[in-house]
C-alpha cells in the first residue's frame, strides 16, 4: 500500500495548488479535512486490475470513499438546505459579498470584502469624515484590511494565521488579478494595496528604463555595422590577393590548364556529325500484302499481255486476239486498232473489269446456286446435264428448284449448324438427288469428262481469254472461277506445278483480305477445288503428285474460309453416308469407300483437327470410317488393303484424343483371325462378339507357304490392281498385309493403354497373336513382332489390371470439424464500433449514451432519497425523542404522584407517616 | 428483446453433425432432411441412398449404387483431449498512443525502456503452438475438447477447438491484441464465442476423470510418448499441459504427471507434435 498513501499525498498537494479552481463542496471538504482526522474509509483507492505496460497511470485512480463523502457533504450544502427550508415561509438572504461565487474560500472573501471598506472609506463623501481612531489602528494591525463592521466574525477569526505565508503568496496575486480584472479600483487603490516600490517603477524608472533601451540597441547597431565593414574590407583584400594565384585562373579558364580535349568531348563533336536515326518502315498489315501480291500479279499480267502482243503482232495470230475479243464486245476492235501500247497497256484491265461486271450480273442471282452445285457433286452437274439446251431457261429453273437450298445455305452461314437444319438439308438432297443416286457414284467420272468437254460451248464468256496462251505463259491475274467446268478448262494440259501455280495466282489475286465478295468468290473456288480434287482422286490413272500438291492449297484455303469448308466437307459426308447405305444393300458390288473418298476422308483428317470432343466435320467423318470397319463385308485381298488403310487413318486421328474406336480393333482383329488356321477361331471368341455380326472370314490372310520378303504394300498400287489379281492370293501380300495390321495394332495398344478396359480388349487379341506366331509358314520377322505386340499387351494389361482395386466398402473420407472464422478487426481499438452501417452505430452510441445517463439521473436520484430519508429519519428521531422525553417526563410526574398518593402524602401539609 | 437464435443455433448444431456439405441447399429441404435423419440407420433407406448419389456426384467421384458405407461410430462416447498452455506470454503494451500485443522483435526498445526483459515477451511461441494443436488430425477427427491458455499475467484464455486461427502472426497478434480488451472473439455472422477470457482456475474447466500430464525438459521421468500414451486406459480424457514460454518450467498443482519425452529441449509446438501424432497413432485416426 505503498503507492496509494504517495498519490494521496500528491493530491492534497495538488489540491492545494489549484484551490482557487476548485469547486466549493470540495473546498469546503479540504477545509473539514484540514480540521480532522481523515476517515479510514477515504484512504482507499480504487485498484485497476490489469496493469497495462506503456499505459499512464494518472487520472485513472479513484477514491470511492472520498468520492461518497464528497457526495454527502454536496448533498448537504444543497439538498438539505432546500429540505430545511420547505417548511419555511421567507428565506434568509445572504448577500454579503463573494457570498454567492463558490470559487471563492473565506480568506478570499474577506479580503474583497475589506476592499469594498476602503472603497466606500475613500469615496468623496467619506474622505471628509473624521475617522474613528480605533478603527485606523485596527486596521494597521492587521495589515491587510478586515472588515470594521462586524458582519461575519468567523472570517476575521479564519483569516487570521490558519494558512503559512508560502502558500498565500500565490494566493494572493490570484486574487489580485481577479480584482484587476474585474476593474473595479484605480491605480491609486492598487497603490494602497501593493507595496511602495512598485509605485515608484511605474512612473520615472519607467521611463528611464525604456531610454536607457533605445540607446543601447543604437550602440548595438552601429557596432554591428562597422564589424560588417571590416569584414568586407578582409574579404576585398583576400580576393585581390587570390586573383594572383593560379589556382582561380584555372577555374576560370580551363582551356589554359589541359589543352587535350578528353574522349567525351571528341565523342560529342562525333555525334554531331553523324546521321539522325530514321524511323523504319512500319510492318505490313496481312491486308497491305494481300494488295501487294494482287499489284505484283497484275503488273506481271500487264508485262505478260505486253509480250503476247508483241509475238501477236510479229506471228500474226492476231485473228485470235480479235476472235476472243469479239466473242467479249464488238466494240473491243476498235479499241484493239488503235494498237499502240498504251491503251493496250490498260485496255486488259478495263475488259476485265467489264467481264467481271457481266459475270458478276449473269451470276449475281445464281452464284450460290452455282457454288452450292461445285460444292456438291455431280447432281448439279447432271441437272445441267438434262437440261443442257437452254442455258437461260436452265439458269430460271434452278432458281426455281434450288431457291430452297439457297435459302437454306445462307441460312446455314448464319447460324450455326443446327442439327435440324442439317437434317432438312439432308432429306432435301435426298428427295432431288434420289433419281440418280444409285447410279451417280458410277456415272461421275463420265458425267466429268462430258462437263470438260462441254466447257467449250458456254456460252458466257468467261475467262477463256487467258488460256489461249501457251503453257509458259500463264495469265497472272486471274479471276476465281465460278465452276469446274470453269477451273478445269483453264487448267487444261497444264503441268503439276503449273496448276499449283495458277491456283496459287487466283488465291493471291482474289484474297479475301481484299474485298467482301471476294470472300463468296473463294468460296466458290475453294468448292471447286474440293471437287477438282476428288476428281482428280476419281481419275485413272492416278496424278497422285498432283493430289499431294492440292492438299497445300485446300488447307490454306479452308484456314481462311473454316465455316464454309466445314460445311462443304459435312455436305460430302452426308452424301457419302447416304451412298454407302445404299451400297450396302446391294451385297454385290464392293462397298468399300472409293479411292476418292478415301483421299478426301484423309484431306479432311488433315485439315481439321481429330482431337477435339466434338467436331462438326471429324466427328462425322470418324463415324463413317467406322461404319465402313464395321459393316463392310470383307471378300477380297483390296478389301483388306482398304479395310487397313482405314484402321490406320482412323489410329492417325485418335491418336491424339484417345477416342476409341472398337470397329477398327474388331477389323483387326477379324483380319488377325483370317491368318488362323480356321479350326483354331475357338467358341470363346464368340463371347467378345455376340454383340457384332460375325463376319464369315474365309482364310484370306492364312499363309500357308514361305514368304519369300515382306515389302510394305504400296497402298496406290493395290488400290489399282484389279479384284482378282493374283498378287492378293499370294504369301507375300498377306504377309505384308499382315505387318501392316500389326503395326496399326501396336499403335492402338499405345494409344489405348490408358483405358480402364485395356485388358478386356486387348487380351483376346494377344492369345490370338500367340497363336498366330506358332503357326507354322509364319516368316520370323512377323514372328518376332507379333510376339512383341503380344508382349506389349500382356505388360500393359498387367499395368492395368494392377491399377485395379478389388470391390470394397464405399470409402468415406472422414469429414474433419467445420472450422469457423473468428471475428476480428485489423487495427482494433477499444471502444470503437466496428459496425459497418454508420446510422447504427450511431445510433447505438447514442443509445448508450442515453442509458448511461439515465442509469446516473436515477443513480443521483436514489441517493438523494436515501439521503433525504435519512435527515428525515433523523428529524423524526429527535422529534421522537423529544416525544420519549416528555412521556417519561409525565409518566415520572404521574409515577410520582402515585407514589406520594400511594404512600400518603398526598396532601401538602401532611407529613408522611410510617 | 427476445432474440431468435437460441433457437436457430439449436437446430443447426444437429444438422451439422451429418449435413456439412448441404448447407448450401435450402433451408427448408434440410429441415425435412433432419426429421428423417433421427430415424434412419441403416443404408437400406431410400432416401439415404439417392442423398449418397448425390453427395458421389458432387465429390465427382462416380460412386456406385449399393455398395454399403461402413457404419460411422461417431455417436459413441470417446476420449477427448485438453491441452493447456502455461505462461503464454500474450501481453498488451500502449506502445505510442495505439495499444499492441508485445513481442521482442517489435518491441525491443519499448520493453527495455520499461524494464522488462524483450526475450521473455514471445507470442509467436503460443502462436505456434496453437496452430500445432488446431491443426493436428486429432483436431480434425473432432477429439480435441478444448484448448486453455494462461499467460503470465495469470489471464485464462479458452479456445474452441473449431477455430480457424489465423496463420500469419500479424493477423494472430491482431486477435489476441482484441481478444484482451473485448474478452471475447466471436465466430463471423455467428453469436459463437471462440476465443474468449475465463475465470482462473483452469481446473474448473478440466473433466473430472481426467489425467494431467505435464511436460518438462527438465522432469527424471524420460518416455516414449507413444508407450506412455497407450498406457492410459480408453475412458480417461488426457490433460496435457505446457508451457508456452522462452525460459523456464512450469509450476503447477495440479498436475498428476510430470514426463519429458525427448531428451532434447523441445519447443512447445514440436512437443505438441509429437503427442499428436501418438495420440493420432493410438486412436487410429490417419
Amino acid at each position: 500500500m505503498a503507492k496509494p498513501s504517495t498519490s494521496e499525498a500528491k493530491t492534497k498537494k495538488k489540491a492545494k495548488k489549484k484551490g482557487g479552481k476548485k469547486s466549493g463542496p470540495d473546498a469546503v471538504s479540504m477545509k473539514l479535512k484540514a480540521d480532522k482526522k481523515p476517515s479510514p474509509f477515504e484512504s482507499i483507492w480504487s485498484r485497476r486490475k490489469f496493469d497495462i505496460l506503456g499505459k499512464k497511470r494518472k487520472g485513472e485512480e479513484r477514491r470511492i470513499g472520498h468520492a461518497r463523502s464528497v457526495a454527502i457533504e454536496k448533498r448537504k450544502k444543497t439538498l438539505l438546505k432546500e429540505y430545511k427550508q420547505s417548511t419555511k415561509s421567507s428565506v434568509f438572504v445572504d448577500k454579503r459579498i463573494g457570498e454567492q461565487n463558490d470559487e471563492l474560500g473565506e480568506f478570499e472573501k474577506g479580503i474583497m470584502r475589506s476592499q469594498r471598506e476602503r472603497q466606500s472609506k475613500l469615496g468623496k463623501k467619506s474622505k471628509f469624515n473624521l475617522s474613528d481612531g480605533e478603527e485606523d489602528e485596527f486596521d494597521d494591525a492587521l495589515g491587510f484590511g478586515s472588515l470594521p463592521e462586524k458582519e461575519d466574525f468567523e472570517d476575521e477569526m479564519l483569516s487570521d494565521d490558519d494558512y503559512d505565508d508560502g502558500g498565500e503568496g500565490a494566493k494572493r496575486s490570484a486574487i489580485l488579478k481577479q480584482i484587476n480584472s474585474h476593474g473595479a479600483q484605480d491605480s491609486s487603490e492598487m497603490g494602497l494595496l501593493e507595496g511602495e516600490d512598485h509605485k515608484h517603477k511605474t512612473k520615472k524608472e519607467v521611463m528611464e528604463e525604456v531610454i536607457l533601451k533605445s540607446k543601447y540597441f543604437k550602440a548595438q547597431k552601429a557596432r554591428e555595422k562597422e564589424e560588417n565593414e571590416q569584414l568586407m574590407d578582409d574579404l576585398d583584400k583576400n580576393f585581390t590577393s587570390l586573383v594572383q594565384s593560379q589556382a582561380l585562373l584555372s577555374l576560370t579558364e580551363p582551356g589554359k590548364m589541359n589543352e587535350q580535349p578528353d574522349s567525351y568531348d571528341k565523342l560529342v563533336n562525333e555525334m554531331v556529325l553523324e546521321m539522325r536515326a530514321r524511323p523504319s518502315d512500319r510492318t505490313k498489315t496481312p491486308e497491305e500484302i494481300a494488295r501487294e501480291e494482287r499489284e505484283r500479279l497484275e503488273r506481271l499480267e500487264e508485262e505478260r499481255q505486253k509480250r503476247m502482243l508483241a509475238t501477236d503482232y510479229s506471228s500474226d495470230e492476231d485473228g485470235e486476239n480479235v476472235e476472243i475479243d469479239s466473242a467479249q464486245r464488238p466494240r473491243a476492235i476498235s479499241g484493239e486498232d488503235l494498237g499502240d501500247s498504251f491503251a493496250l497497256d490498260e485496255e486488259p484491265r478495263s475488259k476485265k473489269g467489264w467481264v467481271d461486271e457481266i459475270l458478276e450480273r449473269k451470276d449475281a442471282e445464281d452464284s450460290e446456286n452455282e457454288d452450292e452445285d461445285a460444292s456438291e457433286d455431280s447432281e448439279s452437274a447432271e441437272d445441267t446435264d438434262e437440261d443442257e439446251g437452254s442455258e437461260e431457261q436452265d439458269d430460271e429453273e434452278r432458281e426455281k428448284t434450288l431457291s430452297l437450298k439457297d435459302w437454306e445455305q445462307s441460312d446455314d452461314d448464319d447460324i450455326d449448324t443446327d442439327l435440324d437444319e442439317d437434317e432438312d438439308e439432308q432429306e432435301h438432297d435426298d428427295a432431288i438427288g434420289d433419281k440418280e443416286e444409285p447410279k451417280g457414284h458410277i456415272k461421275l467420272k463420265k458425267s466429268e469428262i462430258r462437263k470438260d468437254g462441254k466447257s467449250v460451248d458456254v456460252k458466257k464468256p468467261k475467262s477463256g481469254v487467258k488460256h489461249t496462251s501457251t503453257e509458259s505463259e500463264m495469265p497472272y491475274t486471274i479471276e476465281a472461277p465460278r465452276s469446274l467446268e470453269e477451273f478445269s478448262s483453264l487448267l487444261d494440259n497444264l503441268s503439276n506445278g503449273n496448276i499449283i501455280e495458277i491456283i496459287n495466282r487466283i488465291r493471291g489475286y482474289n484474297a479475301i483480305k481484299l474485298s467482301a465478295e471476294n470472300r463468296k468468290k473463294m468460296q466458290v473456288f475453294y468448292g471447286v477445288l474440293l471437287q477438282y480434287f476428288a476428281v482428280v482422286a476419281n481419275k485413272k490413272p492416278l496424278n497422285f503428285e498432283l493430289l499431294n500438291l492440292l492438299v497445300k492449297p485446300l488447307m490454306e484455303m479452308s484456314m481462311e474460309i473454316p465455316y464454309f469448308s466445314a460445311i462443304c466437307a459435312r455436305q460430302r459426308i452426308l452424301r457419302t453416308r447416304t451412298q454407302f447405305c445404299e451400297a450396302i444393300k446391294t451385297q454385290e458390288n464392293g462397298c468399300w469407300p472409293t479411292l476418292k473418298t478415301l483421299f478426301l476422308l484423309r484431306l479432311w483428317s488433315m485439315i481439321f483437327p481429330g482431337s477435339d470432343f466434338r467436331h462438326a466435320v471429324m466427328t462425322p467423318a470418324i463415324l463413317l470410317m467406322c461404319e465402313y470397319l464395321m459393316r463392310c463385308p470383307i471378300k477380297s485381298g483390296q478389301d483388306v488393303a482398304t479395310g487397313s488403310f482405314l484402321c490406320s487413318m482412323v489410329l492417325m486421328v485418335t491418336k491424339q484424343s484417345r477416342k476409341f474406336c472398337p470397329e477398327a480393333i474388331m477389323f483387326l482383329r477379324t483380319l488377325l483371325m483370317a491368318a488362323t488356321d480356321q479350326k483354331l477361331a475357338s467358341e470363346e471368341d464368340c463371347q467378345f462378339y455376340h454383340l457384332m455380326e460375325m463376319k464369315a472370314l474365309r482364310p484370306l490372310l492364312l499363309i500357308n507357304g514361305s514368304v519369300d520378303e515382306i515389302n510394305p504394300l504400296n497402298f496406290l498400287t493395290v488400290m489399282n490392281m484389279p479384284d482378282d489379281s493374283s498378287f492378293f492370293s499370294s504369301n507375300n501380300f498377306r504377309a505384308s498385309a499382315l505387318v501392316t495390321v500389326i503395326e496399326t495394332l501396336r499403335g492402338f495398344v499405345e494409344i489405348y493403354d490408358g483405358l480402364n478396359s485395356f485388358p478386356e480388349i486387348f487380351l483376346p487379341i494377344a492369345t490370338l497373336l500367340l497363336k498366330l506366331s506358332q503357326q507354322r509358314h509364319i516368316p520370323e520377322a512377323l514372328k518376332v513382332k507379333f510376339n512383341d505386340v503380344a508382349q506389349l499387351i500382356k505388360k500393359k494389361a498387367d499395368d492395368a489390371h494392377d491399377l485395379r482395386r478389388p470391390l470394397q466398402m464405399r470409402k468415406q473420407k472422414p469429414v474433419p470439424i467445420k472450422l469457423l472464422n473468428p471475428k476480428f478487426e485489423e487495427n482494433f481499438v477499444k471502444g470503437r464500433d466496428y459496425d459497418p452501417d454508420r446510422v447504427r452505430s450511431e445510433i447505438k452510441k447514442l443509445k448508450k449514451l442515453l442509458k448511461r445517463e439515465a442509469k446516473g439521473a436515477a443513480r443521483e436520484l436514489r441517493k438523494d432519497n436515501y439521503f433525504l430519508y435519512e435527515a428525515k429519519q433523523k428529524d423524526k428521531e429527535l422529534v421522537e425523542q423529544e416525544r420519549a422525553a416528555n412521556y417519561g417526563k409525565a409518566v415520572a410526574f404521574l409515577q410520582e404522584q402515585q407514589h406520594a398518593f400511594n404512600s400518603g402524602q398526598l396532601g401538602k401539609g401532611r407529613k408522611r407517616r410510617r | 428483446m427476445v432474440r431468435p437464435h437460441g433457437i436457430k443455433g439449436k437446430k443447426r448444431k444437429t444438422r451439422e453433425e451429418k449435413y456439412d456439405r448441404e448447407e448450401v441447399e435450402e433451408a427448408k429441404d434440410t429441415e425435412a432432411e433432419v426429421k428423417e435423419s433421427a430415424k434412419r440407420v441403416s443404408i437400406e433407406k431410400p432416401t439415404e441412398e439417392a442423398q449418397d448419389k448425390q453427395e458421389g456426384e458432387e465429390d465427382g467421384v462416380p460412386d456406385l449404387v449399393g455398395i454399403p458405407i461402413p457404419r460411422s461410430d461417431q455417436n459413441t462416447k470417446k476420449p477427448g483431449v485438453i491441452f493447456v498452455l502455461e505462461k503464454a506470454s500474450l501481453e498488451v503494451g500502449k506502445v505510442g498512443k495505439s495499444y499492441q500485443l508485445l513481442n521482442s522483435d517489435d518491441h525491443a526498445n519499448f520493453l527495455r525502456k520499461n524494464n522488462k526483459n524483450p526475450a521473455d515477451y514471445r507470442p509467436d511461441i503460443c502462436h505456434q503452438a496453437l496452430l500445432a494443436i488446431l491443426d493436428s488430425p486429432v483436431n480434425k477427427a473432432g477429439r480435441l475438447q478444448a484448448v486453455y491458455i494462461r499467460t503470465e499475467k495469470g489471464v485464462l484464455i479458452e479456445v474452441k477447438p473449431h477455430v480457424r486461427l489465423p496463420r500469419t502472426f500479424k493477423r494472430f497478434s491482431g486477435i489476441m491484441l482484441q481478444l484482451l480488451q473485448q474478452h471475447k472473439i466471436t465466430a463471423v455472422g455467428k453469436r459463437e464465442k471462440l476465443l474468449e477470457l475465463i475465470k482462473n482456475p483452469v481446473t474448473n474447466y478440466l473433466p473430472v476423470n481426467s489425467r494431467k500430464i505435464g511436460f518438462s525438459y527438465s522432469s527424471e521421468k524420460l518416455i516414449k510418448m507413444r508407450k506412455y500414451v497407450d498406457s492410459v486406459g480408453d475412458d480417461e480424457d488426457l490433460v496435457f499441459v505446457l508451457g508456452a514460454m522462452a525460459h523456464g518450467k512450469i509450476e503447477t498443482d495440479y498436475i498428476d504427471d510430470f514426463i519429458a519425452i525427448s531428451g532434447y529441449p523441445l519447443s512447445a509446438a514440436m512437443c505438441i507434435g509429437r503427442i499428436t501424432e501418438a495420440l493420432a497413432d493410438k486412436w487410429n485416426i490417419l
